[in-house]
């Protein structure tokens, strides 16, 4: 997928694009909104992830440009004005979704992959990972044609390690999407051990291979490697 | 006691005087030449007995004129001073003793010295005494009702600007957000009180607004750098092989990049909520919201083996959800991780109020615990869990309210 990052903090966007580039995804950057504007006047992204407060602009017009020339390119708001006027503002303007700084690098990919499938299948809500297919709108997984049952946090957890494929991620990420910022996270890094290993017995069990692997008491890696 | 009060208290209590004072000197003045009238008149009545006996060599036959008596006595040879003195006059006619002024003095006829005594009453000039002090006094009640009605009237129209002032100080409030406004007044002092109010409240409020935009700023500005952190962090550990040394440290820099984003992100909503910033108000359904928080609770629950009650009825209000999610994790949160093993936790909710009833040792003290970065001993959290529940119930007139019985805590919403 190619992804356009537009953030002005250059620590933030080499961080994005680090952790972006590689696989199937190419990355593009800009710094300011002129840079920023020429690009997607000029180029499509699958999904382009726009900083509201830019240098010489706002991230909002940006959206606003996109929707007046008909350009259906996905976009998801980054910003660190938790403003939820901002929000609905950006969501009102066509924006798919946003995110609010500080973010883990982790869910980011997981939002722009969810954009960017929804935006590519067309209708179609298979997502296929080697052996394993989920059906997004049922919210079903399938193994070999056989429905494997997974509780809410699992399924969950589950799309978020396959958006993350290949990539470490933090308990801190995965306390964070599980139960999101609202609840004190240190209390639930106990539990996200016993939801991991519930996924890889299910899986394995119905007779995929174990694609999630431990990562230095860090993490977890979702892997088919 | 009231300016009003004390003013016409002195001022009612110094014109009584005066005028008690008027009203006696202006009694003696008149007594004093009403009886130099008298005394005049009783001359008279002298010198016509004195030119009679010089013209007949006799005593004059006693007569009694209304309200006056002639009366001779001899006296043999010895004289007697002549004088004026107070005295009664008795009237036989009506039997009735009037205080009277009478001169005595003496006259010689035909080598006998006789006593004269004129008698003349002051029935007629007491009257006339008493009339003018009635009048006198009239004038000064009338007098000081019309001074008490003026000064009611008047101070109180006078005053009022001072009242309205008064008013605007009491309601005064950093947190809500009354205008002070300005109050017209004629009178300079008024004036000027006015002007100082409306300048002392703007100044105090710029000052509590800068006090206020400096957290929601500060807050917003270290979200940057934080995330830059939260990010590096993330790319860090893809990097390499980590021995159980660093990765054991990087653990600790994850959570504690992650308490910090936690603290900043509730001083920034703390800053948001007391700024008014908090809109999108929605109705929300907290039955909807509160099962949700006990699923994301679960997990907790069944590692303590905590027995969950519950007794949800349908209850909608108007107010923005993310606020309420954070109200009801927190309480819930707090309510399991001060349970104990196998404790007891009840949730119930109905149209009035959401009471969540936990089992828990100790006991700790409520107000304090409102305070910002209060914590109990031993919690883990960053102490300001219940301050935003406080600033949420505050912000849409809920009650927040708590207490213990016997090792139960019960927090209550009131809606």
């Amino acid at each position: 997928m190619k992804i356009l990052i537009v953030e002005d903090e250059t620590g933030l966007r080499d961080s994005i694009e680090a952790y972006f580039t590689g696989g199937d995804s190419i990355c593009e950057t800009a710094n300011d909104f002129t840079s920023a504007l020429k690009k997607v006047s000029v180029y499509r992204y699958d999904c382009v992830i726009l900083d509201l407060t830019l240098p010489y602009g706002n991230g909002l017009d940006i959206v606003k440009h996109l929707k007046a020339n008909g350009h259906n390119d996905g976009v998801l708001i980054i910003s660190a004005k938790n403003s939820l006027d901002d929000r609905l503002t950006g969501l009102d303007l066509g924006a798919d979704d946003y995110l609010t700084k500080p973010f883990h690098l982790s869910e980011l990919k997981s939002r722009v992959t969810a954009i960017v499938r929804r935006r590519s299948f067309n209708g179609s809500s298979i997502l296929k990972f080697n052996e394993i297919n989920i059906d997004l709108d049922a919210k079903t997984v399938k193994l070999n044609d056989l429905v494997v049952k997974f509780t809410r946090k699992e399924y969950s957890l589950l799309l978020y390690f396959i958006a993350n494929k290949g990539k470490v991620v933090s308990k801190s990420a995965i306390a964070e999407h599980l139960w999101g910022d609202s609840i004190d996270i240190a209390d639930n890094f106990d539990f996200i051990y016993s939801h991991i290993k519930n996924i890889r017995k299910k899986l394995v069990e119905a007779g995929a291979n174990d694609y999630i692997q431990a990562a230095y008491g860090m993490g977890y890696k979702f892997t088919d490697a | 006691m009231k300016l009003f009060d004390k003013y016409n208290r002195v001022n009612i209590g110094v014109t009584i005087v005066i005028m008690l004072v008027t009203g006696i000197v202006y009694y003696y003045t008149i007594s004093h030449i009403l009886t130099g009238q008298i005394d005049k008149d009783l001359v008279l009545e002298e010198n016509e007995v004195f030119s009679y006996v010089s013209k007949n060599h006799r005593l004059p036959d006693v007569y009694e004129s209304n309200h006056q008596q002639i009366v001779f006595a001899p006296i043999g040879q010895q004289s007697d001073q002549r004088r004026f003195l107070d005295t009664v006059y008795r009237d036989y006619d009506e039997k009735k003793i009037e205080a009277a002024r009478a001169l005595i003095s003496s006259v010689k006829v035909s080598g006998q010295n006789y006593r004269i005594t004129v008698t003349q009453s002051k029935v007629e000039t007491e009257d006339l005494i008493q009339i003018i002090f009635l009048i006198t006094i009239g004038v000064i009640v009338a007098l000081l009702a019309i001074l008490i009605i003026l000064n009611r009237v008047i101070l109180k129209s006078i005053w009022k600007p001072f009242y309205k002032v008064l008013f605007q100080l009491k309601e005064f409030s950093l947190a809500s957000n009354p205008i002070v406004s300005s109050t017209l007044s004629t009178i300079d002092e008024f004036t000027e009180l006015d002007q100082a109010v409306i300048s002392m409240a703007d100044r105090v409020k710029s000052d509590y607004q800068n006090l206020k935009g400096f957290t929601e700023n500060a807050s917003h500005e270290l979200m940057t750098p934080i995330s830059i952190i939260n990010s590096k962090l993330d790319i860090l550990v893809q990097t390499d092989e980590f021995t159980d040394k660093q990765s054991k440290l990087l653990n600790d820099i994850y959570s504690t990049v992650t308490r910090l984003t936690r603290l900043n992100k509730s001083m920034l909503l703390l800053a948001k909520i007391e700024n008014g910033l908090i809109k999108d108000i929605h109705d929300v359904d907290i039955k909807e919201v509160l099962e949700e928080c006990l699923y994301q609770h679960e997990e907790m629950l069944q590692q303590l083996d905590i027995i969950l009650s519950t007794d949800l009825h349908n209850k909608k209000i108007h107010a923005n959800k993310s606020l309420i999610e954070i109200l009801l994790n927190n309480l819930l949160s707090n309510s399991i991780r001060h349970n104990y093993h196998n404790g007891q936790l009840s949730v119930i909710l109905d149209a009035q109020k959401l009471t969540i009833t936990n089992t828990g040792e100790g006991s700790f003290n409520f107000d304090q615990m409102l305070k910002r970065f209060h914590k109990s001993d031993g919690s883990e959290g960053i102490g300001l869990g219940l301050t935003l529940c406080k600033q949420i119930c505050d912000k849409y007139g809920f009650k927040l309210g708590y207490k213990l019985d016997d090792k139960m805590h019960t927090f209550s919403v009131i809606f």
